[in-house]
């Protein structure tokens, strides 16, 4: 074992630091909406230009053929220069759909749509969940009919992040009626722009709108969009989510640290009812402390997993370890920080901005529920890490 | 960088646990007449192991925190005598060589002294205390001391108080080094012995069926397992953290270390907790092995950092990330 970051790695951490220092926006990045979308495109698109975009891409692919390790590296970099955070509407298109394209896609389908995901020029959005499709994705109705040139597409798919400003998006669809389950289904590449599409909004808990309902009424896609094969569609949709459960909370899971250093910041200079400061309650004290130890173990975690991968090429199923501790760990400091916060934690009027812990909070659901529910990290725990008899 | 047992540290980690597992083996402990200690302490000075973090200019193995890290998990997992690990810390001591070379042989005992140094955990028969603190140790000649044996919740553990300590020290240290070892010592320990509780419960819940199904495949057993799992990884990741880090002679070894520490306290007594629990009935026998984790996780979670005074240290403590 070592802690020793290799010559190359120190010096892609010294190039990236260098650059960053003076390319990160001065602005800081709408909370909502449009302007957040070309936000998002315009920092992408700068990376882009000066060679800084697709980190987990390969190099054949225009992105940078960065190890697991100088993935860390570049996350921690951001971090420190306090550049957007990478969840924001580039995050499907980079993290998913360039990755899904890559390892299953065309070259037509490569050629097309890959540049324009690593310049910000495309948005994408995730066609996967419906109504009654959640957690058990493989009960999927949204039907493809499938003719000589097209597949018309009917039904509706559900918790559509961003939908209203994506340009693409990645839809799984049932094209054997008489199928059941993960057989008879299509990963497609839909066009949010396509007549028959319609978006509503599901106004949330968090009090925004981020998420929607996309309805297909007579949708028709070209066959040419098929990503693997038509009725495999299930293969195709196992790449997209193992790309998630890889990699796709790392920026989270190496700011903890720095996040449980802010609320105990916050609890040094926040009087309780008492008038005590909060961090002179041993209760407060011991959580936060607590909540530190568990920021370090999910950094050495992290950084056992992917220096482990990056040697042997395979992610395993350690993924959902890292994100039942990451999302269990930023609850319970939400909760923390909440009774340091006393009533004004209750004052919230949907401003993610102004107030930062409140908005967390509520966040923490949506960070546990999506993704994969914590129940179903822990049946895939279950299942692949400690192969227990299967549930189902 | 890399941040799981590699190469060498594997093999002396598998010869490590092929050894304890013949020599004290947890099945020692059920019910029987207090084994030997000074038979056992014989046969692992004999194979060296009491050397493991001495250096060679002292005929030590010089082997590196890993390592001793490695080897204590392994203890752990048999739930082994914490006497173990007080020979390997006298050791690190300023000593002569001859006295030094009877530790090495484990031809003289040493227990451990907590409590203030009033209280002892260990052999009965052992010669020397081995007082630790945060910033210095020593070696205490226990000589005339009149000592009080008293129950122990644990079987592993000989449990004594004295009421004042011995006055004579033959070996001495100062700074924080016996201390950081002592807590990466234990800390492996409880890392091995919250596996162990671990690996016990998947096997039962392979093998044992109820209401005409294998109870691992209830929901009810399935995710309380992948907590266990859960815990293990993350105090293992931070111990393997925390022991390269003082392998490397890091200036935040020690915050990674009191991390480790509290993770792993957490982490064993949670697992040995669920262990039981899952398994029913059986699980609060005496025959079964479950109950042996949770007094054995109980003991090593108040040594080298408890609770409070560790959350205390972290709470302010600095980590570079």
């Amino acid at each position: 074992m070592d802690l020793q970051y290799s010559e190359a790695d120190r010096e892609f951490r010294e190039r990236a630091r260098a650059w960053l220092v003076d390319a990160v926006p001065k602005q800081p990045r709408p909370a909502h909406g449009a302007e957040a979308a070309s936000f998002d495109r315009a920092w992408q698109r700068k990376m882009y230009e000066h060679g800084w975009a697709g980190v987990a891409w390969p190099k054949q692919y225009g992105g940078l053929g960065l190890t697991g390790l100088q993935q860390v590296i570049w996350y921690e970099e951001l971090a420190r220069a306090r550049a957007p955070h990478y969840i924001n509407t580039t995050y499907i298109a980079l993290m998913h759909a360039g990755p899904t394209l890559i390892a299953r896609g065309t070259d037509a389908q490569k050629a097309f749509h890959l540049p324009k995901i690593l310049s910000g020029e495309a948005l994408w959005c995730q066609g996967f969940s419906e109504p009654n499709a959640g957690s058990d994705l493989a009960s999927l109705k949204t039907r493809g009919d499938v003719g000589n040139d097209d597949i018309v597409v009917n039904g509706a798919k559900m918790w559509t992040t961003d939908a209203k400003y994506a340009d693409y998006q990645e839809l799984l669809i049932r094209t054997d009626p008489a199928s059941e389950r993960h057989k008879g289904l299509t990963w497609l590449i839909g066009d949010m722009k396509a007549p028959g599409i319609d978006i509503k909004p599901i106004r949330t808990m968090l009090m925004d709108e981020h998420v929607n309902t996309v309805f297909y009424d007579n949708v028709h896609i070209p066959l040419v969009n098929v990503v693997g094969e038509i009725d495999k569609g299930w293969s195709t949709a196992l790449s997209t989510l193992s790309f998630e459960r890889g990699l796709g909370f790392i920026g989270d899971q190496l700011e903890l640290y720095e996040r449980v250093g802010r609320a105990i910041d916050l609890a040094g200079k926040t009087r309780l009812e008492d008038g005590r400061f909060a961090i002179e309650d041993d209760g407060i004290a011991q959580r936060l402390a607590s909540l530190k130890a568990d920021s370090l173990a999910i950094r050495a975690m992290t950084l056992a997993h992917i220096t482990e991968s990056d040697r042997t090429g395979d992610p395993g199923p350690k993924g959902s370890l890292m994100k039942l501790l990451v999302t269990g760990t930023h609850k319970a400091l939400s909760e923390t920080v909440g009774e340091i916060l006393g009533w004004s934690f209750l004052e919230f009027n949907g401003d993610r901005t102004e107030h930062p812990w409140t908005y967390d909070y509520l966040w923490s659901w949506v960070f546990s529920i999506s993704g994969g529910t914590s129940e179903i990290q822990r049946e895939i725990t279950a299942d692949r890490l400690l192969e227990l008899p299967r549930a189902r | 960088m890399f941040l799981a047992p590699d190469g060498h540290e594997i093999e002396i980690a598998d010869a490590a646990a092929s050894f304890l597992a013949e020599v004290m083996p947890i099945a020692r402990l059920h019910g029987a007449a207090p084994q030997s200690s000074a038979a056992l302490r014989l046969t692992v000075g004999e194979m060296g192991w009491f050397a493991l973090a001495l250096s060679e200019e002292k005929s030590g193995s010089g082997l590196s925190p890993v390592e001793f890290a490695l080897f204590f998990r392994e203890v752990g997992r048999q739930c082994g005598p914490v006497d173990v690990l007080a020979q390997c810390l006298a050791v690190l001591l300023d000593m002569d060589d001859t006295a030094r070379a009877d530790l090495l042989s484990g031809s003289t005992g040493v227990v451990l002294a907590v409590g203030q140094g009033l209280r002892l955990l260990g052999s009965p028969d052992a010669v020397y205390a081995l007082d630790v603190s945060p910033t210095g140790s020593r070696l205490l000649h226990l000589g005339e001391t009149e000592a009080d044996e008293r129950p122990s919740l644990d079987p592993a553990t000989p449990m004594r108080s004295i009421t004042s300590l011995p006055t004579t020290a033959v070996a001495t240290a100062s700074g924080e080094h016996v201390w950081r070892m002592g807590q990466l010592g234990v800390a492996a320990m409880l890392i091995g012995l919250g596996e162990a509780a671990l690996d016990q419960i998947v096997a039962y819940a392979k093998i044992r069926e109820t209401f005409g199904r294998k109870i691992g495949s209830y929901q009810a057993v399935r995710h309380p397992c992948a907590d266990m799992a859960l815990r293990i990884e993350a105090a293992r990741s931070q111990l393997w953290y925390a022991a390269t880090a003082l392998k490397e002679g890091r200036g935040d070894a020690g915050v990674h270390l009191d991390a480790a520490k509290h993770l792993a306290n957490q982490a064993a007594v949670a697992n040995a907790d669920t262990n039981i629990q899952l398994h029913g009935g059986i699980g609060v026998t005496e025959e079964h092995t479950a109950h042996l984790y949770l007094k054995h996780a109980l003991l090593l979670a108040k040594l080298f950092g408890a609770k409070r005074p560790l959350l205390a240290n972290l709470l302010h403590a600095q980590a570079e990330v």
